[in-house]
């Protein structure tokens, strides 16, 4: 019997690869007897070099025909099978076969009988000696896996000779089988065609053969089976028709009876995979896993008819085919064993970090000492107060409900969205969930340690030198503002601080990893959560990275997606209001504070004063020092080395910093010109801090910078700058000891203590608080319960610029108390359910950090007035003076009057979606931001991009040697960029030429990391071969274990 | 070596470094140096105007001697019984002029008080649906001649406060001075004295806590609290229910009565004190003669107290009201704490005006005395509050009784003078000036047409001297701002 072979070669747009398969096909040892081609409405050369060749036919198609139509159209043509001996010989565009692949094929073919499909070892295009894929098989549960898969061909897969299943690029096929199943399953377009075909094959009696010895190449063109491209879209697009793919099978091959359980599955399912797919950082799959749910679910005909064309052929067990399937579990393991391979350490420290032997512990620890000791007027503290700090609500449902759209139980209460900061405010308090406020107390004894770890690890970013990365973590600690911050109070303010360096920490890597970019969402999130003011700048530079990220452009364009769905009701209510600058206003208390100007602002002190040196300095009365020429000039060293950056290596990266820098500045200069917010008569402006604190992560990056690259002189001038810095600070370092701080340790309580007990029995027991305001009048506000808490403060509050009638009413009402009044106030007293009226103290206008102006002669007579007024009202009887100011109480009212109440349900259905939303967002990026590592998926994707690197590397390598040997040895100036190969201190260009896998998953950042940093090795210098060459190949042996 | 490329390089980097830097400069600069406008948007308010409440005067009562037996020197009495007129009228319902409800407050520290009467309490109730409280005025007056009290004492009826400050009377030798607190409210109070003297604040025992019923006066003499003091000022503060409080100060030279006076509360610290109606009637000598320790009597003085903590540089401006006298100007330094009189010298007899003005806060009150055939008498004379547009005088019965106008406002006023019965009488001032106006004792007037004054009645007879300043609604009830959040 003479065997007849007819070769079918599908092409579309592949002019490209074409060639060589050509090529390669006439160098066959074996020639085909006829060829067929098949062009899918090529655009390109395609059909030109198709008719070059000289097919025995040529067929031209449409371009939406699938790999398994085409075959099946030119089968077509051909006179039906005759004998066995007439075979198909399946090959793509990029199915370049080695010479003797047909003899090898058709020779297995030939000897059994039995084997009707036989598979050759389908190589890598470009490294020809590793293997792209060989053979197929299924889990026990129905999952597609490849048996081998990119690994180094040294013959150990040799000996393979049955096997479930063949791709279907260059896979021969006995024509009497093809036409007898029917060809490939028109349901399978790409994914699975084959290994269907297989299966229904060895179902049918038949066996199905690997041919080790028949060797094609294939570049993944996606013609034969799905895509290899490694780019977004394209691998979204493999993702889902795997999936679509693996569900079309389950339900065709599944008994009848359990298909409704499957049906009912699919959505639920596809459910639970998508969060498996943002663990897997595969967050584009998602779309993909819904839409082959509901394709599979909706696609009842061609199931039915692949379930027909199956039971017309099949006449064996599944039992049959047992032995060939691999169990999960070996799955797992050898995915495992490839992970590890291609990852050295994801959580662990990366080995650029070095946190331990970098110093970066011992940093953090004397930060952590100089915190306490700085702080030791508060150890003991279980609450702190003065400034923005207030308590936080005593339990977790209180503190998680003041979150999202619903009642805001800040004066008379109403309905509206929570300020984005009580989410930060309840994830904070729930660290510590037996005393939410004590948080706060830890915030402060955490901040300077955390401040430098942040400043650290952002620094390890920038620079290899652990000096240097030390010089930055105490540059950053030491920055006026955040100190500013801890000594007026302001737990946003001091968040922020935190959070920046860890927001570039994060943002540096999320052109690389999933992680990294779930990670700066989030951050970003609680920083627009703390300081609203910085959003502008923060997204300015979020548009410049945009624009600049190229091919990782997806995982910048979703950061700011959690702060969206957190501040959506928000800005929803304010924009309703039509305030739309009003969301700008900073969250907690509004706390006033003098205004600054511009070139205070620009030194670096948000409150002014020059830190505290003019007063000191006026205290301490030292002729001929004064406090405008001194601090300036100690910030000179800070200043040159800043601008000094600009002429020095790594200009590109310091212009970023200084345009941050720059930002950050103009972010301080505007928030302190716009008041928003009021309290009483006072309208705070936004506190310049936090923009300061972005023009300080800009300078610090811009002297790492600078001191980067002055190299071995940065100890002096370094030194220089931190001690001037230390002489500047030292009045607010020193603001607790000094008593120029208004941070105190709290009492547990912030309302007399008899109104205290009171709420233990009734939690809305209403207290009116009158404050006596500067301009002579009065702040008059209801407090129900224990008292006020921070995270319940509301900027919609803050920043209402009208009086609803209620408060129009509580004025009227609060305005008689303060009079001699001829109003009946125990109606109103009961209306509003105020059982206690409270007198502060007057408020002052602060002057400078820990200075106050005094009490106003109207405020004074106020105060004096209200009192007398309230110890002659009838309905009050006086309780006497408490640490909070003087208090009355009605014994008539009872309850919380008709005005106290919390009507049930709040938020209504609006509460509900947003808080869903943000739910889903927010949970998704946490999902995704978790570090758990890549899923099979990207490592294969990075083991190919991998492969495919080297192969690129060694060709470049070898064109280089040709070109060095053809120049002379003495022309080599390559000296300063060895050493820089050597150390490489400039991750700012290999980020920027680097990341030539920007897909690539997490898990195998590390090893992407390396392997492009020698490809730029490679690319950039003449230096090394051999180093680079030793790197290299260990990079693959790495990945072909 | 550089090659040329290096230098290239090198000059581009510099080059882009230093646009680079005279960006940052630049920017820095703008953010720096330029005045950036500011964004304030005014907090939400509201102007809440008091509910009016019942209007309450509290006349003194009679005038009162403490007892001669020494077993019961605290013990006082009332002699004779004091004359009080006066008047109300309503705001809303045109020119109603009514009387107000008068009852007597009980005076238990007053062991004649059954027989003599004690202090009255007028009250006039709000009228259904006003908007504005009803105008009251009263006035009492006593003349006694008896072994130890002699003179005119001429008081207003003045409303109860929770902080007033009694500037005047002494507790040397030979004079009496009694604190009266009246407490017209429902609520008791709890008042607390304290005296200030020319060496300071005084450490008196016994002046704290002094405990008013509703409805009562008590009596304290200042001498138990604060003995031989040349120039006590008193500040009273009451919490719970608020008093009014008054001093009475009799003055008896050898074996004959010097003279008496009650009086109330001078304005509370300001800036600027005005004293309408200063009458002095004698030649005042160019040096004043000065006893033991301070002024001799008939001196016409100023007592000053700065009650803050910093030094105040006080100039005191006399005018003579009707332009015919020259005045007198004189700066002085005062230190916080301590009372101080400040002579005037160099005065002719007439009707004058005083105006403080200090740097600091201060609390004043002038006293000039008169003798005559009948005896002696002297008087003080309160620095007093501003008065809006329509104030009421209630003249009680008393010789030459004479009204003070001083214009504080900015611009010329025609005040109208109308008596409860009878035709008005319209004067003219002129800003800042002073005029005066002849009343008839025992009647009622409205006076309007002035935006910003001070006014005060004064008394002038043979040996016989009196004066009270014209009050209006306490600041209480004053317009208030409410920020709700």
């Amino acid at each position: 019997m003479h065997a007849r072979v007819t070769a079918i070669l599908v092409a579309r747009n592949g002019a490209k690869h074409l060639e060589r398969t050509l090529e390669a096909l006439s160098r066959q040892t074996r020639q085909p007897d006829v060829v067929i081609t098949v062009d899918c409405g090529s655009s390109d050369k395609t059909a030109d070099l198709l008719a070059a060749f000289g097919p025995t036919h040529i067929i031209s198609a449409g371009a939406d025909l699938t790999f398994g139509q085409a075959i099946a159209t030119a089968a077509r043509i051909l006179p039906p099978p005759t004998s066995d001996g007439e075979m198909l010989w399946l090959l793509a565009q990029d199915s370049a076969p080695e010479p003797g692949a047909l003899a090898a094929l058709l020779g297995e073919l030939e000897i059994a009988p039995s084997v009707a499909v036989a598979g050759p070892k389908v190589m890598d295009w470009h490294a020809g000696d590793y293997i792209h894929n060989f053979g197929q098989s299924m889990t026990p549960g129905g999952s597609t896996v490849t048996l081998v898969e990119s690994e180094l061909d040294q013959g150990q897969h040799d000996g393979m000779g049955d096997v479930l299943a063949v791709s279907a690029g260059g896979m021969l096929v006995r024509h009497t089988v093809w036409d007898q199943l029917g060809g490939f399953d028109p349901a399978l377009p790409s994914a699975d065609d084959a290994l269907d075909f297989c299966v229904r094959v060895r179902m049918a009696g038949y066996r199905v053969s690997g041919v080790a010895s028949a060797r094609i190449a294939t570049a993944g063109d996606g013609v034969a089976g799905t895509s290899g491209s490694s780019r977004g879209r394209a691998r979204r697009k493999r993702l889902r028709a795997m999936r679509a793919a693996q569900l079309h099978r389950r339900l065709v091959y599944a008994p009848a009876w359990t298909i409704p359980v499957h049906w009912l599955a699919l959505v639920p399912l596809a459910l639970l995979r998508s969060i498996g797919q943002l663990l897997r950082k595969e967050p584009g799959a998602i779309l993909g896993e819904f839409s082959a749910a509901f394709a599979a679910a909706f696609s009842g005909i061609r199931v039915s008819a692949a379930r027909r064309r199956f039971a017309a052929t099949r006449k064996l067990g599944w039992g049959s085919i047992a032995s060939l399937r691999v169990s999960s579990a070996e799955v797992r393991r050898r995915h495992a064993l490839k992970r590890e391979a291609s990852v050295t350490g994801v959580r662990g420290d990366r080995p650029d970090i070095r946190f331990l032997s970098g110093g970066g512990a011992w940093t953090v620890l004397a930060a952590a000492i100089a915190g306490v000791v700085l702080l030791a007027p508060l150890l003991g503290a279980r609450t702190l107060t003065g400034g923005g700090l207030l308590p936080l609500s005593d339990s977790l449902a209180e503190l998680w409900g003041s979150v999202g759209y619903g009642w805001r139980d800040i004066g008379l209460g109403f309905v509206g969205a929570a300020d984005p900061f009580a989410a930060v405010l309840a994830v904070l308090g729930s660290l510590t969930f037996w005393a939410p406020s004590f948080s706060l107390v830890l915030l402060y004894f955490l901040a300077l340690p955390l401040a430098a770890l942040g400043a650290w690890l952002a620094a390890s970013r920038l620079t290899e030198r652990a000096s240097l990365r030390a010089v930055a973590a105490v540059l950053w600690i030491l920055a006026p503002t955040f100190l500013s911050a801890i000594a007026a109070g302001r737990p946003a303010a001091i968040l922020v601080h935190l959070l920046l360096p860890w927001l570039f920490f994060a943002g540096f890597a999320a052109a690389r990893s999933w992680s990294a970019a779930g990670s700066a969402a989030l951050l970003f999130a609680a920083i627009v959560a703390c300081a609203p003011s910085l959003t502008p700048a923060l997204l300015a530079a979020w548009l410049i990275t945009v624009l600049v990220s190229g091919r990782s452009v997806m995982r910048f364009i979703g950061i700011p997606l959690p702060a969206l769905a957190l501040a959506a009701p928000l800005i929803l209510d304010q924009g309703l209001r039509g305030t739309w600058l009003a969301l700008l206003a900073d969250p907690g208390v509004p706390v006033p504070g003098p205004s600054v100007p511009g070139w205070q602002l620009l030194l670096g002190f948000p409150s002014g004063e020059l830190g505290g040196w003019a007063p000191l300095l006026e205290m301490l009365g030292l002729p001929g020092v004064h406090a405008s020429v001194l601090v300036p000039v100690l910030l000179i060293p800070l200043a040159v080395l800043g601008g000094l950056s600009l002429f020095l290596h790594g200009a590109r990266g310091a212009a970023f910093s200084l345009l941050a820098a720059l930002l950050g500045l103009a972010t301080a200069v505007a928030a302190g010109s716009l008041q928003l917010s009021s309290i009483g008569a006072q309208t705070p402006s936004i506190w310049p801090g936090a923009g300061l604190s972005l023009y300080w992560l800009g300078l610090v990056g811009a002297v790492v910078f600078a001191l980067r690259g002055l190299r071995r002189f940065a100890v002096a001038p370094a030194v220089t700058a931190v001690v001037a810095l230390i002489i500047v600070v030292a009045p607010l370092v020193a603001a607790l000891p000094l008593g120029t701080s208004v941070v105190r340790e709290g009492i547990d309580r912030t309302q007399p203590a008899f109104v205290s007990a009171e709420a233990q029995t009734d939690a809305r027991v209403g207290t009116l608080q009158i404050v006596p305001q500067p301009d002579g009048g009065i702040l008059a506000t209801i407090v129900r319960g224990p008292g006020t808490t921070l995270n319940a403060q509301s900027t919609l509050s803050s920043t209402d610029r009208t009086l609803s009638g209620k408060e129009r009413e509580l004025a009227d009402l609060a305005g008689n108390l303060a009079s001699r009044s001829g109003l009946d106030t125990a109606a109103g007293l009961a209306d509003f359910g105020i059982r206690f009226v409270l007198l502060r103290p007057a408020a002052v206008t602060p002057a400078g950090p820990g200075s106050e102006a005094p009490v106003t002669p109207a405020a004074a007579e106020t105060a004096g007035r209200t009192m007398t007024a309230l110890d002659g009202n009838a309905a009050l009887s006086p309780v006497g003076d408490t640490a909070f100011g003087r208090l009355w109480r009605d014994e008539t009212v009872v309850g919380a009057g008709p005005n106290g109440t919390i009507p049930s349900h709040p938020g209504g259905p609006l509460g509900v979606i947003s808080l869903l939303v943000a739910a889903v967002v927010i949970g998704a990026t946490v999902l995704l931001s978790i570090p758990t590592g890549a899923g099979p998926e990207a490592v294969r994707q990075a083991s190919r991009d991998a492969i495919r690197e080297t192969a690129r590397a060694r060709a470049k390598q070898k064109a280089k040697e040709k070109k060095r040997t053809a120049r002379t040895p003495g022309r080599r100036k390559s000296t300063p960029r060895t050493a820089e190969t050597v150390t490489p201190t400039a991750p700012t260009d290999a980020a920027a030429s680097g990341s030539a896998t920007p897909d690539a998953g997490d898990a195998v950042n590390t090893a992407d990391t390396v392997n492009t940093a020698d490809t730029v090795n490679t690319a950039d210098t003449t230096g090394h071969p051999g180093t680079t060459e030793t790197a290299t190949l260990q990079e693959e042996e790495h990945i072909a274990q | 070596m550089l090659s040329k490329r290096g230098i290239a390089l090198f000059g581009a980097r510099a080059l882009v470094g230093a646009v680079g830097l005279v960006i940052v400069v630049a920017g820095v600069g703008a953010a720096a140096v330029v005045p950036w406008p500011t964004l304030e948007k005014a907090p939400p308010s509201v102007l809440v105007s008091p509910t009016p409440s019942e209007q309450q005067r509290v006349c003194p009562g009679p005038l009162l001697t403490l007892a001669e037996d020494s077993t019961q020197a605290q013990a006082a009495s009332s002699v004779g019984s004091a004359e009080a007129v006066y008047a109300t009228r309503s705001v809303a319902s045109g020119a109603g002029w009514t009387d107000p409800e008068v009852s007597p407050l009980t005076a238990p520290d007053n062991a004649k008080g059954d027989i003599d009467g004690g202090p009255l309490l007028l009250r006039v109730p709000v009228e259904a649906g006003a908007d504005a409280a009803p105008l009251v005025s009263g006035s009492q007056s006593e003349t006694v001649a008896s072994e130890t009290l002699g003179g005119l004492a001429i008081a207003a009826c003045s409303e109860a406060a929770s902080d007033s400050w009694l500037v005047g009377g002494s507790t040397d030798i030979g004079r009496t001075s009694l604190v009266l607190l009246s407490n017209p409210t429902t609520v008791t109070a709890t008042v607390d004295l304290t005296v200030f003297g020319e060496t300071g604040q005084v450490d008196a025992p016994g002046s704290t806590g002094i405990l008013v019923q509703s409805g009562s006066q008590r009596i304290v003499s200042l001498a138990g609290l604060a003995p031989n003091l040349r120039s006590p000022v008193v500040h009273v503060q009451s919490r719970g229910g608020q008093v009014t409080a008054n001093l009475q100060q009799s003055i008896v030279r050898g074996i004959a009565p010097g003279g008496v006076d009650v009086f109330g509360a001078s304005s509370g610290p300001g800036r600027t004190q005005t004293i309408a109606g200063l009458l002095i009637t004698a030649e005042a000598p160019e040096a004043a003669p000065t006893e033991a320790g301070g002024l001799a009597d008939g001196v016409p003085s100023v007592r000053v107290l700065v009650p803050g903590d910093l030094p105040a540089t006080v100039e005191v401006g006399v005018t003579s009201a009707d332009g015919s006298a020259p005045g007198t100007s004189v700066q002085i330094e005062v230190q916080p704490g301590l009372t101080t009189e400040v002579p005037l010298t160099g005065l002719a007899p007439g009707m004058y005006s005083a105006a403080l003005v200090s740097d600091q806060p201060i609390v004043a009150a002038a006293q000039s005395s008169s003798a005559g055939a009948a005896g002696r008498d002297f008087a003080w004379f309160t620095a007093s509050d501003t008065l809006d547009e329509e104030f009421l005088v209630s003249v009680a019965s008393g010789p030459v009784p004479t009204l003070v106008l001083v214009n504080t406002g900015g611009s010329a006023a025609t005040y109208t003078v109308s008596p409860r019965s009878g035709e008005p009488a319209t004067v003219d001032v002129a800003e800042g000036r002073t005029a005066t106006l002849l009343l008839t004792a025992g009647g009622s007037y409205v006076v309007s047409g002035g935006s910003s004054t001070v006014a005060s009645v004064t008394y002038a007879g043979d040996g016989l001297m009196a004066s009270f300043p014209l009050s209006q609604a306490g600041p209480l009830a004053a317009p208030i701002r409410v920020y709700s959040h």
